[in-house]
């Protein structure tokens, strides 16, 4: 038998993993509070998922692709952050489907009991949220693996190292259910933390661009750190008289600090823990119902009650926090590490237009790497970028943007990354003008030259504005 | 049925008998005492029937739940919600106020509540006292802590061990009007163990222990 592949047992591994986890604690969940009809549709959802990821591959490869696969979990992560602050606000802290005080028949009073839908309603929901979870994710690994199997040659072998890796934690998963039977999680677990928890499980499970890339992590941190960033940047801009003498390159400097890396980072890591924290707040500060009992003293108990399940109930969330955190900085040192810094390859200006080869000995601009180069014309010197993007075309702009001073773009992983402020800008949306992103430029490819415009170059550059401070070099 | 029903109760320690099987029944709201010479069961009884004690023989009924057959937890669960205990001793816990006192058996019945707590040593007539500690109090000021602290939870059941026999007559009087009319107000039982004729007169019935078995049982006349 060939060798296991081992990425590709590991990407087995992971789903398998997130898909018993998640079993794992909805099960529970519905076991503790007596819920067990909720089964059959989550099973029914675990099944549409399976069928929805085996027709994907049926479909255009050209929307099958790993960054629509990236882009939807993203999108689903968010659905999930957003739903469970939502259903948050719904259930003020109680069981939302079924509540019981346990001790000497109390009954609960009526304002604690969330009825709202019906059962039926209720299996519609969990049916589609389970495909909303698990299909995006699987379709995901598969185009993984189906590239795995392109890259090492070796046909089905991706395929049968990722199911070895599913069988192992499915062993691993019912000998410990089956052993212990560790039930009694589900009462950490209301709706809203239930749908916390997944959207942690995606966080922390779902990285669909690289293997290196295991969660989704890092795009959420690049992500939001340039929206943090675009954002403080477009205050700035809004606010300030662009010809403002205080507006120095000093000055520049001094408020660069805000929105420079650790800074935005910073911001994006606090939008993130909003919702965990909005959680705690929830479950430690906010007022209880004041229960109609018999004697204040049963109504007390009722309280306390309640405030146990809260309090119970926090303690996952408080679990997610110091993940997000652990993980949030131990990723962010790893990535603020290694930036490529290229030198620019001088290049000349014939007859108007900027010629540079395609592929020569010494460099290939379509090898996914940065390419600098730099350009004089008329006394005054000009630097641009050429880059491949993911879809295979290539991507020309200058190496500066409109907002900060031109000191040009660096590359990290599959972003570019402005060297004065820092942000990160992914790689497939250069050519896009605005906001942080290099000002891109109009080229054709003829005859294995990359052409562009001089005068292109230099009416952008005059946009670069001059309120930074620092001209242009000469 | 009746409130309380003991079916032929017996306790031994050892070859000694502190119980000889005793049956009686109970109705709910109603105030019993228990009299006897020393030795002769009396607090046993109370002991069992509050769930402190468990019978080596005969059952328990208290609210129709067999008592003497529960769970560990279960009898927990059952003295923190029905019952309320009164001793001769105070049992307060020294360094806490009055209102932390309280407190505390709030806590360990769900959850404190100070406002509350203020409420019930109000009812007891305490509401100057507040922040004393029982070292700061009388005896008789002490008891009406505990009765504040027996009553906070709301049990159905008070019983109380010689809860005046620390007590002057002054203090044994002004106690057992305020029993009297917490007991006129909430109609929970009261099971009274003593040794003073002049306390069994109060309440509705007396019973007479004598060598771990009851010897008579009267009704009060007021
Ligand atoms: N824990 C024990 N171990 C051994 N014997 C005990 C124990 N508790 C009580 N007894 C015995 O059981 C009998 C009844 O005791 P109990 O405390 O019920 O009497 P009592 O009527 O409350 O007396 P008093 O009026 O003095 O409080 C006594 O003979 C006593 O010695
Ligand atoms: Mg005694």
């Amino acid at each position: 038998m060939p060798p296991l592949i081992h990425e590709a047992l590991l990407i087995g591994f992971k789903e398998a993993a997130k898909a018993g986890l998640v079993w794992l604690v909805f099960y529970s969940y519905l076991v503790v509070n007596d819920r067990k009809n909720f089964v059959k549709p989550f099973y029914m959802g675990l099944l549409v998922s399976f069928l929805i990821v085996f027709m994907s591959q049926f479909l255009p490869s050209d929307i099958v692709t790993k960054e629509n696969a990236g882009n939807i979990i993203s999108m689903s992560f968010a659905l999930f952050l957003i739903m469970s602050g939502a259903a948050l606000f719904h259930v003020s802290g109680t069981n939302m489907l079924s509540i019981s005080a346990s001790g000497y028949g109390s009954t609960l009073p009526e304002e604690t009991q969330v009825p709202s839908l019906k059962p039926a309603a209720w299996g519609i929901i969990v049916l589609l949220f389970t495909v909303i979870f698990f299909a995006p994710d699987g379709m995901g690994s598969l185009l993984q693996l189906r590239e795995l199997s392109y890259i090492k040659g070796r046909g089905s072998m991706s395929y049968i190292s990722a199911l070895i890796g599913v069988a192992v934690v499915a062993a691993v998963l019912f000998t410990v259910v089956g052993l212990y039977k560790p039930y009694k999680i589900g009462g950490f677990f209301d709706v809203p933390q239930l749908l916390l928890f997944l959207a942690m499980v995606k966080l922390f499970g779902s990285g669909a661009k690289e293997f290196a890339e295991l969660s989704l992590l890092p795009s959420v941190q690049r992500g939001f750190m340039k929206f943090a960033h675009d954002f403080v940047h477009q205050v700035f801009l809004f606010l300030m008289v662009p010809d403002h003498p205080l507006l120095k390159a000093t000055f520049w400097n001094f408020i660069g600090i805000f929105f420079g890396p650790d800074f935005a980072s910073l911001v994006s890591l606090i939008i993130l823990l909003l919702f965990p924290f909005m959680f705690l707040y929830h479950s430690l500060r906010e007022t209880l119902p004041e229960p109609e009992t018999r004697s204040v003293a049963e109504g007390r108990k009722i309280k306390a009650f309640i405030l146990s399940g809260r309090r119970k109930r926090a303690l996952p969330v408080a679990c997610f926090i110091v993940l997000i955190l652990i993980a949030w900085f131990s990723r962010s040192e790893e990535t603020i590490m290694q930036m490529y810094l290229p030198k620019p390859i001088p290049v000349v200006a014939d007859r108007g237009v900027v010629m540079i080869p395609v592929r020569d000995p010494t460099m290939n601009v379509m090898d996914g790497s940065l390419h600098k180069f730099s350009v004089s014309y008329e006394g005054r010197q000009y630097r641009l970028i050429l880059i491949k993007k993911w879809d295979n075309t290539l991507a020309a702009a200058l190496d500066a943007c409109e907002m900060c001073p031109p000191e040009g773009y660096g590359l990290r992983d599959d972003h570019v990354v402005c060297i004065y402020c820092g942000t990160p800008i992914p790689v497939n949306t250069l050519g896009l003008p605005g906001g942080c992103n290099p000002i891109p430029l109009a080229f054709t490819i003829e005859g294995g030259f990359v052409k562009i415009e001089i005068h292109d170059i230099v009416k952008k550059w005059g946009f670069i504005k001059p309120l930074q401070g620092k001209e242009s070099m000469h | 049925m009746s409130f309380i029903i003991l079916k032929n109760i017996v306790k031994e320690y050892g070859p000694a008998h502190a119980l000889r099987g005793v049956s009686m029944e109970i109705q709910k709201g109603q105030w019993v005492n228990i009299m006897g010479p020393s030795g002769s069961g009396k607090s046993t009884l109370l002991n069992i029937i509050g769930g402190l004690d468990t019978p080596t023989s005969g059952e328990v009924f208290v609210e129709g739940i067999k008592i003497n057959a529960l769970s560990e937890d279960d009898l927990a669960c059952f003295r923190r919600e029905k019952t309320g205990f009164v001793f001769q001793q105070s049992h307060l816990v020294p360094y806490l106020d009055a209102v932390e006192n309280v407190m505390l058996a709030q806590y360990f019945h769900s959850m404190a509540d100070e406002e509350e707590a203020v409420g019930a040593l109000t009812r007891v007539g305490l509401e100057h006292r507040l922040k004393h500690r029982p070292s700061q109090l009388s005896g008789g000021e002490q008891q009406r802590i505990c009765i504040a602290r027996a009553l906070t939870n709301d049990p159905v059941l008070l019983l109380a061990d010689e809860p005046t026999g620390n007590l002057d007559r002054e203090n044994t009087k002004m106690i057992l009007e305020l029993l009297k009319k917490l007991h006129s107000e909430e109609h929970f039982t009261i099971i009274l163990v003593t040794h003073d004729p002049f306390v069994s007169q109060w309440g509705e019935r007396v019973l007479m222990m004598e060598d771990g078995s009851i010897k008579s049982d009267a009704p009060i006349n007021p």
